[in-house]
């Protein structure tokens, strides 16, 4: 019964989907992420977070766009060149289309989802590269929740959550779909903090976020959000433990926010 | 005890002289100083004996090398995203594909503005 409750306003909650408040059109975030050993802080890559407008002949929509690109000192090692994106409703960041392209140290995937959210099924194109350089494509048709969306969605639904109304504890499950399988993300909102960042001294909400069932990003407050109190809710600062040492991602600029 | 000494010092030299020349430059600094303390320890054990001390000069040798290397880079080295246009072409291609994979979808009215 506790469960079928919980249920239940998860599904209501899925379907009265938040208006988006805290997204800009033109909104472009720019991070250095790096890697803390013992205060020692090598930098790895720059991580943007862009969004602008994209029209089609019926429609306009939201593109999120992120992308990663390693330093040049490391691109000779071990070269990133990362784009993640999603196209969203303007008013309720609902997905239609995601795509992620990504080159990593010489792997290359692609993996593209449309979501068809009247049969709550998505159509979910992978194409990778073989060793002798040709490719080779994997097209399925999954069904998932209603209120399931893609990684770059999701992060951006978590800026457009009303923290300000949650209590330290309080906790929201997010589903995501990623490499053709769904997980379960839990946000949990912890405390406000005051920290010092590139762009000025923010008082932010401090955020614990977790995978169920996964490997990566487990419990027990590990992995931590930092979001400025206002209503353009900015990922300042994000911390994530990996077995030597913390993963650190740090705002260098914002520019073109809504509020 | 003092050949432990020597040989623990010249590992964490040899580690920093890798790291030092490796994009984790800085975090040579740690068996940098590791390798500087075994070197002291040594030669405090080795005081008054008449031995052969070469081993221990070639630790110091080396982690200067590396301590040198590791400054000069944090210094000198500017933090800069490398060539990122095959990244930008790679965008523009997206977009246009996305745009044509959106028009064939069926987009809810009432989600729009």
């Amino acid at each position: 019964m506790k469960y079928n409750l919980l249920f239940l306003i998860l599904f209501v909650s899925s379907i009265n989907s938040a208006q988006n408040t805290a997204i800009g059109t033109n909104e472009k975030l720019t991070f250095s992420a790096s890697y803390n050993m013992s205060g020692l802080l090598t930098e790895l890559a720059q991580v943007t977070m862009e969004t602008s407008e994209v029209k089609t002949s019926s429609s306009t929509l939201l593109k999120l766009k992120c992308t990663a690109a390693t330093y040049s000192k490391w691109d000779n090692f071990f070269k990133i060149r990362d784009l993640y994106e999603s196209y969203v409703s303007p008013k309720t960041l609902t997905p239609y289309l995601y795509k992620r392209d990504i080159y990593e140290g010489g792997y290359e995937k692609f993996m593209q989802y449309k979501f068809k959210h009247k049969t709550n099924t998505i159509e979910s194109i992978k194409r990778k590269k073989r060793g002798d350089g040709t490719t080779w494509e994997e097209k399925k048709n999954l069904t998932i929740s209603a209120s399931t969306k893609d990684l770059v969605s999701t992060i951006y639904n978590i800026r457009n959550l009303d923290i300000h109304k949650a209590k330290p504890g309080d906790n929201q499950t997010f589903k995501i779909v990623f490499d053709n399988e769904e997980f379960l993300i839990n946000v949990k909102y912890l405390s406000k903090e005051t920290i010092t960042t590139n762009i000025g001294k923010k008082e932010c909400y401090k955020l614990a976020i977790s995978i169920n069932n996964s490997s990566v990003l487990k419990g027990n407050n590990d992995n931590l959000l930092w979001l400025t109190a206002d209503a353009n809710k900015i990922p300042v600062f994000a911390k994530f433990k990996i077995p030597v040492g913390n993963g650190e991602l740090k705002i260098v600029s914002a520019t073109g926010l809504k509020n | 005890m003092k050949k432990l000494i020597i040989i623990l010092g010249f590992i964490s030299a040899i580690l920093a002289v890798i790291l030092a020349v490796t994009p984790l430059s800085k975090i040579a600094f740690l068996p940098a100083v590791a390798a500087l303390l075994f070197g002291v320890i040594a030669i405090y054990i080795s005081k008054g004996k008449k031995e052969l001390k070469k081993s221990i000069q070639l630790i110091f040798l080396l982690t200067i090398m590396a301590l040198v290397v590791t400054t000069y880079k944090s210094i000198f080295n500017k933090v800069e995203v490398g060539n990122t246009e095959e990244l930008i072409e790679k965008e523009n291609e997206s977009e246009e594909q996305a745009i044509e994979e959106l028009e064939e979808l069926d987009i809810d009215e009432s989600d729009l503005e």
